[in-house]
Order: structure tokens, then C-alpha cells, then sequence
């Protein structure tokens, strides 16, 4: 049993074989436990050791190898009751039919003898590392299947193993224990290998597992103040100011373009808004001032359109205290509140509370809106609305920049919301605002806009060219030898203008055609007898044109480009 | 611009050419002349069909780019340069527009 085989020699099957032929044949079956355990350990200390000696050649695998063999050969000799199909024949059919390289076993082949010390071994088997179940055992059966098995790798082996499991379940019942404790542990080394990625995900990284989306609590009582205000101010469609929107924009013309549908509301209809507006305590205050705040309204109605610029540049430009120097806030709250502070004649509230661009023309009610609306806004200091008269002036100079920044929706959302009617003049006025910030908007390109068309394009086409000449030149060149190289271009094109109006009309026709172009470089000495066109085409164009100049036939007799 | 057997497909050509380019100079040069449209043309037995002109157009233009390149480089290596420098440029233009002349 102890052969020291020289490690050069030493494989696996080698040494199975030895032990094959040198092992006691007489296999004791009952007793085995103390000397078939002595022999095992021993087979297998010696088998370690002399893997330890060996040791290059030995791979992990050939170990795993070596341990399954040796605890096959320990198998053989404690194992094997059936006289006509011992173990030990049955390893030996093994070694012939199995291939060479990989004897690597998914040893799911149960054991004729259900002997408990078999499951020792195979446990110590599993423990030598290898997760594929040792089973030392082999049934008349299975002798075929080790050889399907082998190739396998260790996955294959392991869902073989699973069927082999299957397949054995035809086993007689002695082989019930065994094959429990085999499937068993099978089971328990595949879902080891099974269970393991559904686990760490979550506790490897947390961040990953799903959360419960968060929800902000739902603010009952300014909901139903906005339902009450809205139902009490039907006619006016009051869009909320989502997020997305806030973002000011430079919308002129949205602005010009719904004012007009403003224009046929009606005071009247600003009182009845302003009436039922949020601010019931300031209404009867509010429409007491909406007349004089009207008339107002009515003069600088072109400040809505400053309003909303102002809501979103903090400008120093002498804006009452109440648009105060507002930092740019993309919540339109703010530029609602901005518009109430402006002193709009009419008072109309948005019902909406987040937004309602309320025109409050009380400096009270403003505030209040303001501070309504400001709940969820920025905290501003909007000092009372005052007159909105000093604020036109400072509106105007402020308007060309704030009008590229308000926002388009809240425009929209103004021109809903302002009843008042927009006067011709205003209308005029609001026209004439947007034209004038862009001009402002655009920087004026002064200079170079006659010769710039006719130039870059022409530049442009020609530098399309100097590039080419660059590649082919293949060396460094200088940008005054660019330069002159788009002036040969100009000279070369003039010429071949020139040319092909001569085959033209050397043709008697006023159109161009391909054929004048092929004359022309037969001329030029590009196309001779030896070279001819389709050469040049496939030296020197893009494969895709190709398809374009060259013929070719296709099925169905089918040439293209047509000829 | 360049089609495609395949008319599903929609190639990206890298080195187009600029034909746009080349009708608008054909055109302020000889704006009474005619280029004849692309496109399939059903008139059979013409021995020239199916080119195009702004390809060949374009055809040319590289071969003639091409020469040049070659004949200047050639004067910069005559002359022991390691760039090519204006004068080889003009001297190999002259040569190179002297023979496409046609």
C-alpha cells in the first residue's frame, strides 16, 4: 500500500491502481471499522504525504484527486458485500471507461453498502474540501455514471449530483440512510452554494434595498382653504405651480400672447374674484381699494409683466420695500407675492394657495397672501404693497432683465388670473416691453454679417479639401502653405467650371452632366486606358459611394445603380 | 446623402461629400449652367448613366488634392524640409494646375 511512487508518476489513477493490485483482496466487512478506519487514515496519511512530497505536478485537483481515490480504494477495502460487483471491480471498470483527465466525480452515487462507516468517509471526504459529495460507493447503476459525470465541473457536478440523487432513488432502502445523509448534505452544500446570493445583497449593501417612498404629510388645512378658494373663483383656472415650472424662462412672447385672452375680463369680474378671495378679512378693504387699486391697475399694468421679472432678479433698481431685494427664487410663490406687492389694482387671488398670483392690492391682504403662500415658500419680507407708481419706473428699468427669467407658466397662470382688462394701450405697452428685451437679450453681432455668409460656408467647404491634402501630404506643413493650398482649390474649381460648361456645350446642352465630369478627368490624365474610373472610385471614395458609381449586379438581374 | 442599397438602413458616413459645397461654387461661377439632378434615371442605352455628377465632381477634387500633396512633398523633400513650406506649395501648383487643365 505504501508505494512510493516517484512524482513524476504519481497520478491519482496510478496510484489507485496500485492499491488496486496490491490491497488485501479479502475485505473485511463486518469489522472494519477499527482497522478499514486504520486503513483509511493511513491510506490517506500516507496519500498526504506523499502528495506533500510530490509537488509540483500535484494540482489541487489531482489532491482532491488523490483524496478521492484514496478514499475510494478505503472504500473498496471496507466496503463490498456483493461478490460479483465489489467495489473494487466496480472502480476498476471505473479506471478504464473513465476518461484520463477528469476524474473528478460528483459522487452522488450511493453506496451498495449502506455501511455507516461509508458515511465517515464521505464526510471526511467533504471535509477534505472538495464541495461535491464524496460518495465512495458505487452501484451497478452508477458505474456509467461517474464517466458521464467526471467532465463535469463542479456545478455540473452538483446538478448532476441532483439527478444522480433522482436517479437513485431507486435504490433499495439500504441505501436510504446513506443516500439521506448524502442528500443531506448535498442539499446542504447546494444551498450553501444556492441561498448565498439572495442574503448578501441586503447586507452588503444597504443601499440598495428598497425603501418605502417617503411622503410628505398632506397639509389638510391649506388644502381645503385652496378648495374653498377655488371653488369660490370658478371661472379662473388656477395652475399650480409644480416644480418643474418655477424654473423662470425667458418667455416674452407666451406673455404678449395671452394677454389678450385677459382682456375680456371684466373689473367687475376682479371684484367678485377679489371678493372671494382668500383674504376675507381685507375683502371688504379690498374692495373698497380694487376701484382706486383698478385705475392703478390700469395704468401700470405692464408691471405684471415687471413683476414677474422681478420676482426673480433681486434688483436694486427702487423697488418699493415690498418687492424688497428678493433673492432669485424659482418657487412661484415668490413672484406671486411680488405681484401682490406691485399693488395690482385688481385684487385677484389665485386660489390655488401655493401659487395663487394673488393681486391684492392691500398692502394687509398682501401680506397675507403673502404669508399664506409663503408657508411653503421663502420666508421674504414683503413689506406692505404700496403704490405700485414707483415701482413702474423702477419696473421698466428692471424689466429687460428680469423679463428673460420669469417663468412661462407663471406668466400663463398671471393672464388667467388677471382679470382686469388689459388695455390697448397696455397691451401695446406689454408688446413693446417684450420686443425691447430681446433686442437686449440678443447681443448685438455687429460687423461681419455681409461677407460672413458667403465666407464660411465657401471657407468651410474649402477647408473640407485642405484637410485631405493635409492627410495625403503626410507631413508637417505650415498654415501660409494652407492657406495657398485653398487658393489652388478656388483657381482649380474656376478651371473645372470652366471646362465643364466647354463639354457642355461642346455637347449642345445647358445641363452638366456626369459624362462631362468623366471627360474632364480623361482629359486631366486621372482615367487612361490602364486606369479607369471605377479604379479611381474604389482608391479613393468612401466604400459607401461605391455602391453609388460602380455597378453592380445583384439577384434577380437587377443592376445598380441602373444602366 | 449617400443612399443606400439597403433602404431601411441609415448609414453615417464619415468623409462626406460636400456636394452642397460644390453646386453652390458651380453655381456662382457659372450661374446660367445647369447641374443635372441626382437620382435614378430611366433613359437605358446612355453608356454614361448612373454617375453622379457631384461625385465624380468630388472624385476629382481628391485626385486633384491628391496630386498636389504628392508634388509638394516631393519639393519639401527635394528641398531637405521637414514641413512643407509655401513655396513648395505654390511651385507643385503650378506644375499639378497646369495639367488638370484639360
Amino acid at each position: 500500500m505504501a508505494d512510493h511512487d516517484p512524482d513524476s508518476d504519481s497520478t491519482p489513477r496510478t496510484l489507485l491502481r496500485r492499491v488496486l493490485d496490491t490491497a488485501d483482496p479479502r475485505t473485511p466487512r463486518r469489522p472494519r471499522s477499527a482497522r478499514a478506519g486504520a486503513q483509511r487514515r493511513a491510506l490517506l496519511e500516507t496519500a498526504s504525504s506523499r502528495r506533500s512530497s510530490s509537488q509540483t505536478k500535484m494540482t489541487t485537483r489531482r489532491h482532491s484527486h488523490g483524496a478521492r481515490s484514496i478514499s475510494r480504494s478505503a472504500y473498496v477495502q471496507a466496503s463490498g458485500h456483493l461478490k460479483e460487483q465489489t467495489p473494487r471491480t466496480l472502480l476498476k471498470n471505473i479506471l478504464l471507461t473513465a476518461p484520463e483527465s477528469s476524474i473528478l466525480m460528483p459522487k452522488s452515487v450511493v453506496k451498495p453498502v449502506p455501511a455507516p462507516q461509508v458515511v465517515q468517509p464521505s464526510r471526511r471526504e467533504s471535509s477534505l474540501g472538495s464541495l461535491e459529495l464524496q460518495l465512495p460507493e458505487l452501484e451497478p447503476p452508477t458505474t456509467l455514471a461517474p464517466g458521464l459525470l467526471a467532465p463535469g465541473r463542479r456545478k455540473q457536478r452538483l446538478r448532476l449530483s441532483m439527478f444522480q440523487q433522482g436517479v437513485d432513488q431507486g435504490l433499495p432502502l439500504s441505501q436510504e440512510p446513506q443516500r439521506n445523509a448524502d442528500a443531506s448534505s448535498l442539499t446542504s452544500s447546494l444551498n450553501l452554494t444556492f441561498a448565498t446570493p439572495l442574503q448578501p445583497q441586503s447586507v452588503q449593501r444597504p443601499g440598495l434595498a428598497r425603501r418605502p417612498p417617503a411622503r410628505r404629510a398632506v397639509d389638510v388645512g391649506a388644502f381645503l382653504q385652496d378648495l374653498r378658494d377655488t371653488s369660490l373663483a370658478p371661472p379662473n383656472i388656477v395652475l399650480e405651480d409644480t416644480q418643474p415650472f418655477s424654473q423662470p424662462t425667458v418667455g416674452c412672447s407666451p406673455r404678449v400672447y395671452r394677454s389678450p385672452p385677459c382682456m375680456p375680463h371684466t373689473g367687475a369680474e376682479d371684484t367678485e374674484l377679489a371678493a372671494g378671495c382668500k383674504k376675507r378679512s381685507s375683502g371688504p378693504g379690498m374692495q373698497t381699494n380694487s376701484p382706486e387699486k383698478l385705475a392703478q391697475f390700469l395704468a401700470g399694468e405692464a408691471e405684471e409683466v415687471d413683476a414677474f421679472a422681478l420676482d426673480f432678479l433681486s434688483t436694486s433698481s427702487g423697488v418699493s420695500g415690498e418687492d424688497g431685494v428678493e433673492p432669485l427664487q424659482d418657487g412661484v410663490e415668490e413672484a406671486e407675492k411680488r405681484m401682490e406687492e406691485e399693488g395690482v389694482s385688481v385684487s385677484e387671488m389665485e386660489a390655488t394657495g401655493a401659487q395663487g398670483p394673488s393681486r391684492a392690492e392691500e398692502p394687509e391682504g398682501h401680506t397675507e397672501v403673502t404669508e399664506a403662500e409663503e408657508s411653503q415658500g421663502t420666508a421674504e419680507a414683503k413689506g406692505p404693497g404700496a403704490s405700485s407708481g414707483d415701482e413702474d419706473a423702477s419696473d421698466r428699468a428692471a424689466r429687460p432683465e428680469l423679463v428673460s427669467s420669469t417663468p412661462e407658466s407663471l406668466q400663463a397662470r398671471r393672464h388667467h388670473q388677471f382679470l382686469e382688462p388689459d388695455p390697448p394701450p397696455g397691451a401695446a405697452v406689454l408688446s413693446s416691453e417684450p420686443a425691447e428685451p430681446l433686442l437686449v437679450r440678443r447681443p448685438p453681432r455687429p460687423g461681419t454679417t455681409g461677407p460672413r455668409p458667403q465666407q464660411d460656408p465657401h471657407k468651410a467647404g474649402l477647408s473640407h479639401y485642405v484637410k485631405f491634402f493635409s492627410f495625403y501630404a503626410k507631413m508637417p506643413m505650415e498654415r501660409k502653405a494652407l492657406e495657398m493650398v485653398e487658393k489652388c482649390l478656388d483657381k482649380y474649381f474656376q478651371h473645372l467650371c470652366d471646362d465643364l460648361e466647354v463639354f457642355a456645350a461642346h455637347a449642345g446642352r445647358k445641363t452638366v452632366k456626369p459624362e462631362d465630369v468623366e471627360l474632364l478627368m480623361r482629359r486631366q490624365g486621372l482615367v487612361t486606358d490602364q486606369v479607369s474610373l471605377h479604379v479611381l472610385v474604389e482608391r479613393y471614395l468612401p466604400l459607401e459611394y461605391r455602391q453609388l458609381l460602380i455597378p453592380c449586379a445583384s439577384s434577380g438581374n437587377s443592376v445598380f445603380p441602373a444602366q | 446623402m449617400a443612399l443606400s442599397t439597403t433602404v431601411s438602413q441609415r448609414k453615417q458616413i464619415k468623409r462626406k461629400a460636400p456636394r452642397g459645397f460644390l453646386k453652390r461654387v458651380f453655381k456662382r461661377q457659372k450661374p446660367q449652367l445647369r447641374l443635372e439632378k441626382s437620382g435614378d434615371l430611366l433613359v437605358r442605352f446612355h453608356p454614361f448613366l448612373g454617375w453622379e455628377w457631384g461625385m465624380e465632381v468630388h472624385l476629382s477634387c481628391l485626385l486633384f488634392v491628391h496630386r498636389l500633396a504628392e508634388e509638394s512633398r516631393t519639393n519639401a523633400c527635394e528641398n531637405k524640409c521637414g514641413v512643407i513650406n509655401k513655396e513648395h506649395v505654390l511651385a507643385a501648383a503650378k506644375v499639378i494646375l497646369k495639367k488638370s487643365r484639360g
